[in-house]
């Protein structure tokens, strides 16, 4: 009884909002899209918790019957996932802060340093954010290979690096823009170095910048496919797309199977992007809108 | 020895701090770039000494002789429209809708983006499944509902591959349009459409003169982005169909990668990708441009 005495004033406060018929029919078509852009999660997670009998007996939205967790341990096992989930994770931990601090070191380079040609590597480097590398996947085999690094961790990481400086440090150097000089001003005339500047201001007051980058970089080399596919040619140093889509190939009418593979392989993505779900849009958008 | 306190000048600082990025991005992006352009006026199998310079017979190899590259020619043609088209709109909407205060819009926001942050190699594998003519999900849900007669093979069927494809990448490219465009909406002036709303300007009026043109930049940048992303459709297309049935579903950067690592002519691999490139050029460069004259205004 209390509760609805409560709430009778507010409800006089917004009696517009409340009644506007237009905004409950946007709400309700909202919802109903998200439900329909949610639909193949629960479909691909269900189907990897349901026996092959299950699958083609049960209808495709039906809950299992009871958990079949031989999926998971089977896919586990047949697509080698052990050992992909080792060489992504390698690979995205060494490149991701790597790629960073390289990145940021030319920001802040090209920002807070009077270069002649500054404008020029600006422009030079924001080219480079648009150029599609799928283009490139044939030099880009021959180079590694030329360099002989063809199925080694610095053979993908390298390529790794260079795609994914452009976007970095355009970003960056965008934000060191912005900084108010007096910040650095009087540290330079104290006599520090740019390289202390830069690692005793610059790096610490652009923490939020870093981690949106870092979790955006993170998602992308985790997920990357194409050059990994031309250059990580041997098995034992597939990463986890590599090996999904070679466990595709072999088991695709192991239905159960198949499912528990891609739920495996999405899920950390999935969580890391849960979690850190505000700075993914941070990190997008500050780069993308003032470009 | 270099003097030690040449090291210490602001221009040596800089070169230091530039050094890494520039060099591994010049060698492995740049460098690749102007060598696929040497590549395609090569005969190469990719591995042996074996490297005779032919002049332009690739390309007149792909534009006269090899009828796959009309075809995915003519799909990478027909997949960027659709791209800016779909998914831009689509996640136009949404953005619009969520812009207003309703109930539980973070979480809507979140659902949406969902799909941008899951592996496209991941997004075929799912998709593939789905469109699985015995047990795939959409197959089932039109048995279920008494539509028998629109059950299809959605990814063996020719005439319909290519549409199949990009209903699950406009399904995981939606959340970007919509994020950029979210984003986009902060930037549009509140009392603007409030003083609109009470001269009397009905909704669509409002979003026509006030909202519309303070999201031309963001448009714009969505636009180019699409159509970008969309001349690189690779990981989808190689995971869902492999440029297949019958090459329907072929695409140019997936054609010059067969050519190139599959069938091991790297000189028609290069022409396909050069011809490519100049197309994603004829796009940037212009864009570029006009990004410059906009810094240069106050």
């Amino acid at each position: 009884m209390t509760a609805v005495t409560t709430t009778r004033p507010a409800d006089e406060i917004v009696p517009a909002k409340r009644r506007d018929p237009l905004l409950i029919a946007l709400w309700i078509t909202l919802v109903v899209i998200a439900l329909i852009w949610i639909a193949p999660f629960v479909f691909i997670f269900f189907t990897s918790l349901k026996s092959n009998a299950e699958v083609m007996s049960s209808s495709a939205f039906a809950p299992p019957a009871s958990v079949h967790w031989p999926n998971f341990e089977g896919a586990w096992r047949n697509g080698d996932f052990g050992r992909t989930l080792i060489n992504s994770t390698i690979i995205s931990f060494v490149k991701v802060p790597l790629g960073l601090l390289i990145s940021a070191m030319a920001a802040y380079a090209l920002a807070r340093i009077r270069l002649r040609w500054n404008k020029a590597l600006v422009l030079f480097v924001l080219f480079g954010t648009m150029i599609p590398f799928q283009v490139m996947l044939a030099p880009l085999f021959t180079l590694v290979n030329g360099l002989g690094l063809i199925d080694t961790y610095v053979g993908i990481i390298l390529p790794y690096l260079a795609f994914g400086v452009p976007y970095q440090v355009f970003i960056l150097q965008g934000f060191f823009r912005a900084v108010p000089k007096e910040l650095s001003e009087a540290a330079l005339i104290d006599g520090a170095s740019h390289i202390t500047v830069f690692r005793r201001i610059f790096l610490p007051i652009s923490l939020p910048v870093l981690a949106a980058l870092l979790i955006l970089d993170f998602v992308n080399t985790w997920n990357e496919f194409a050059m990994a596919l031309v250059i990580l040619q041997d098995s034992a140093m597939w990463t986890l797309p590599l090996g999904l889509m070679s466990f595709q190939g072999q088991f695709s009418s192991d239905y159960g199977q198949l499912n528990a593979a891609i739920v495996m392989t999405v899920l950390p993505a999935m969580i890391v992007y849960l979690i850190f779900q505000r700075y993914f849009v941070s990190g997008l958008t500050s780069g993308a809108l003032k470009g | 020895m270099l003097n030690p306190r040449l090291l210490q000048t602001p221009r040596a600082h800089a070169l230091i701090l530039l050094a890494p990025a520039l060099i591994v991005y010049t060698v492995f992006a740049i460098w690749p770039m102007i060598n696929v352009i040497v590549l395609s006026v090569q005969r190469w199998d990719g591995l042996s000494d074996a490297r005779t310079f032919v002049g332009l017979a690739n390309y007149e190899h792909i534009f006269l002789r090899d009828p796959v590259y009309w075809v995915a020619f003519r799909n990478t043609i027909l997949w960027t429209v659709l791209s800016v088209i779909f998914p831009p709109v689509i996640g136009l909407l949404l953005a619009l809708g969520l812009n207003e205060r309703l109930f539980g819009r973070g979480a809507l926001r979140v659902v949406y983006y969902l799909p941008v942050i899951i592996a496209p190699i991941a997004v075929a594998t799912m998709w593939r499944w789905m469109y699985d003519p015995f047990f795939g999900l959409f197959n089932q849900l039109l048995t279920n509902a008494g539509l028998e007669w629109l059950i299809r093979d959605w990814l063996g069927d020719r005439t319909i591959a290519l549409y199949s494809v990009f209903v699950a990448y406009t399904w995981q490219s939606v959340g970007f349009s919509m994020v950029l465009f979210l984003a986009g909406l902060q930037s549009v002036d509140r009392s603007l459409v409030e003083a609109a709303h009470i001269d009397g300007a009905n909704r669509w009026r409002v979003f026509r003169h006030v909202t519309l043109p303070a999201l031309k930049p963001v448009l714009t940048i969505v636009l180019v982005l699409s159509i970008i992303n969309s001349l690189k459709a690779f990981d989808i297309i190689y995971g869902m169909t492999q440029g297949g049935p019958a090459q329907s579903t072929q695409m140019l950067a997936l054609w010059a990668f067969t050519q190139a690592m599959q069938i091991f002519d790297f000189g028609r691999g290069g022409a396909i990708s050069v011809t490519l490139l100049v197309i994603t050029l004829l796009i940037v460069v212009p864009y570029l441009r006009w990004t410059q004259r906009e810094e240069g205004r106050p």
